[in-house]
């Protein structure tokens, strides 16, 4: 579903952030990326939400290369495409409904939407993704007033309202206390399973990764380090992504 | 060795030389002569002259006597004019809002659309502030002719400055994570703009702005007296007919307005928050 080929990308200041970066996501599957701090995990993210213009390579969605594509074309083609973050980076002040139906802005274009109203076609479902997430009774409640692990739960079915067919998590669960990074990994779990969604998760979590993913991706210094389902990656080998070259050598 | 460096350091204050401990002192009179010398100027300038006040202390509670009891009988005569000002106040807001708006959109750093277009709607917030609002209205004066109409506009132009500025920080320190995460869902930017930063910024918004119509109520007062019409007109006009009764029954609703103005607009921007 979701195809990286050969990406590469330079920071300004010259420096290599990613080389040859590759991967596949399938529909269905949950693969998380492990890595030390400025290993690329996030840069790799942005890349594939084209936040960040990559100097080489391509990222399929489907069948649209997305490298190939810029302003309203990228636009349409990035609506499959949907992203959660460490903070949930809900709206505050609007309720957790609101919230859930901005996911679906993207396909709502007109005057009412224009001027903050929401489609009223989508409330219904968007209190589908909210039971969905197990929190259809907060559906009226402003969104400033959840738990982390609740905001995060919302952020991920204002995700769903998006109907993506790709979800990218940077560190859902680095904010969140054990039970609820539990919770959240299970639902994202839940998610590939029976929604047949591709989620590429970056984690911190070795423990979570090795208990969720199907298939787990070593990054270190901006390159795929290795990439094997679980039940293969040895603990030596997801260790020798944290140490520090020097100690490595 | 800490308590020799004690020592040194106790002894050397003492064992100062006498030429340094005279430069000192004086140095402490030629201040403290200057300072008294500030406030002597300050003195003639302003001409205080203290037992004109002594002497003329009768005067005032001659002033004060024939001005009790307020003269509650001109009561509904002061409805209007009190309406008018809290209207010219209204008028005010609602223009200087209006115009704040997009100015500050343009002179927030995080969403001015070009360079050129922040330092330009910088400078006319600051120079709408740095105009007192007598003299904007004066300038309106000379367009439409005397009244309130002048009164509001010079009061709109003048908050401006305030509200344009206050804006402009509220949308610079409002929180960005939801707005690019509404970006990415695929949403247009009046989209983004309307369902992630109004709701964000429109009760700080608004709070600012009743502050505003706050002080905008005392300068319509004043703005009264320059000929903006409402209860400061009349009382002008009250003073220079000698109605001391009338003046101390206006002075009385205004006290009123200005504390209840006070009062509702922090009960109001209370509940905003």
């Amino acid at each position: 579903m979701l195809r990286v080929c050969g990406l590469s990308l330079r920071y300004p200041n010259g420096k290599l952030a990613l080389t040859d970066f590759s991967l596949t996501v399938e529909a269905g599957e949950l693969v998380t990326i492990l890595g030390g701090n400025g290993s690329g995990k996030t840069t790799l993210l942005r890349c594939i939400t084209r936040t960040v213009k990559p100097k080489a390579g391509e990222i399929w969605l489907g069948d649209t290369n997305l490298c190939a594509l810029e302003g309203e074309k990228l636009r349409r083609a990035r609506l499959a495409l949907a992203m959660i973050w460490q903070h949930a980076s809900l709206v505050r002040r609007r309720s957790v409904l609101a919230n859930v139906a901005s996911g679906t802005l993207g396909r709502h274009f007109g005057l009412r939407t224009m001027l903050g109203g929401l489609p009223p076609a989508e409330l219904h479902a968007a209190r589908g993704h909210l039971a969905e997430v197990g929190l259809a009774d907060l559906a009226e409640q402003r969104a400033g007033t959840l738990s982390g692990g609740q905001a995060q739960r919302v952020a991920i079915a204002r995700a769903l309202a998006q109907r993506p067919r790709v979800l990218l998590a940077d560190e859902p669960v680095a904010s969140l206390d054990p039970e609820a990074a539990e919770e959240i990994m299970r639902l994202l779990q839940r998610l590939a399973r029976s929604e047949g969604i591709a989620v590429l998760c970056v984690l911190h979590q070795v423990d979570l990764a090795y208990a969720y993913a199907d298939r787990v991706i070593g990054i270190r210094n901006g390159r795929g380090v290795f990439d094997l389902p679980c039940s293969q990656v040895s603990r030596e080998a997801v260790h020798r992504l944290y140490v520090h070259e020097a100690a490595a050598a | 060795m800490s308590l020799d460096i004690v020592r040194a350091g106790a002894g050397g204050s003492v064992c100062t030389p006498a030429w340094r401990r005279a430069l000192t002192g004086a140095l402490h009179f030629v201040l403290a002569l200057l300072g008294v010398a500030i406030v002597v100027q300050a003195l003639i300038v302003v001409e205080a002259r203290p037992q004109d006040l002594v002497t003329g202390i009768h005067g005032m509670a001659d002033l004060i006597w024939r001005a009790v009891p307020p003269d509650f009988s001109r009561l509904p005569s002061t409805l209007w004019p009190t309406l008018q000002t809290l209207d010219i106040a209204l008028f005010g807001t609602l223009v200087g809002i209006v115009i704040a708006l997009p100015l500050a959109l343009l002179a927030a750093a995080n969403m001015t659309p070009s360079r050129y277009a922040y330092y330009a709607a910088r400078a006319v917030i600051g120079f709408s502030r740095a105009v007192p609002d007598l003299v904007w209205a004066l300038l309106f004066v000379t367009a439409v002719g005397l009244g309130p109409f002048p009164g509001g506009l010079a009061l709109g132009v003048h908050s401006v400055g305030m509200l344009g500025r206050l804006f402009a920080e509220t949308i610079e320190q409002m929180d960005m994570a939801p707005i690019q995460a509404l970006e990415l869902t695929g949403a247009r930017r009046i989209q983004v703009f309307s369902h992630g930063i109004v709701p964000t910024v429109l009760p700080t918004l608004l709070g600012i702005s009743l502050y505003r119509l706050d002080e905008n109520i005392r300068s319509s007062l004043v703005l009264g007296f320059v000929g903006a019409g409402g209860i400061g007109f009349q009382l002008l006009t009250a003073m220079n007919l000698f109605q001391y009764q009338e003046v101390s029954l206006l002075l009385i609703i205004i006290f009123v307005i200005v504390l209840s103005a006070e009062r509702i607009s922090a009960a109001l921007r209370e509940r905003l928050a």
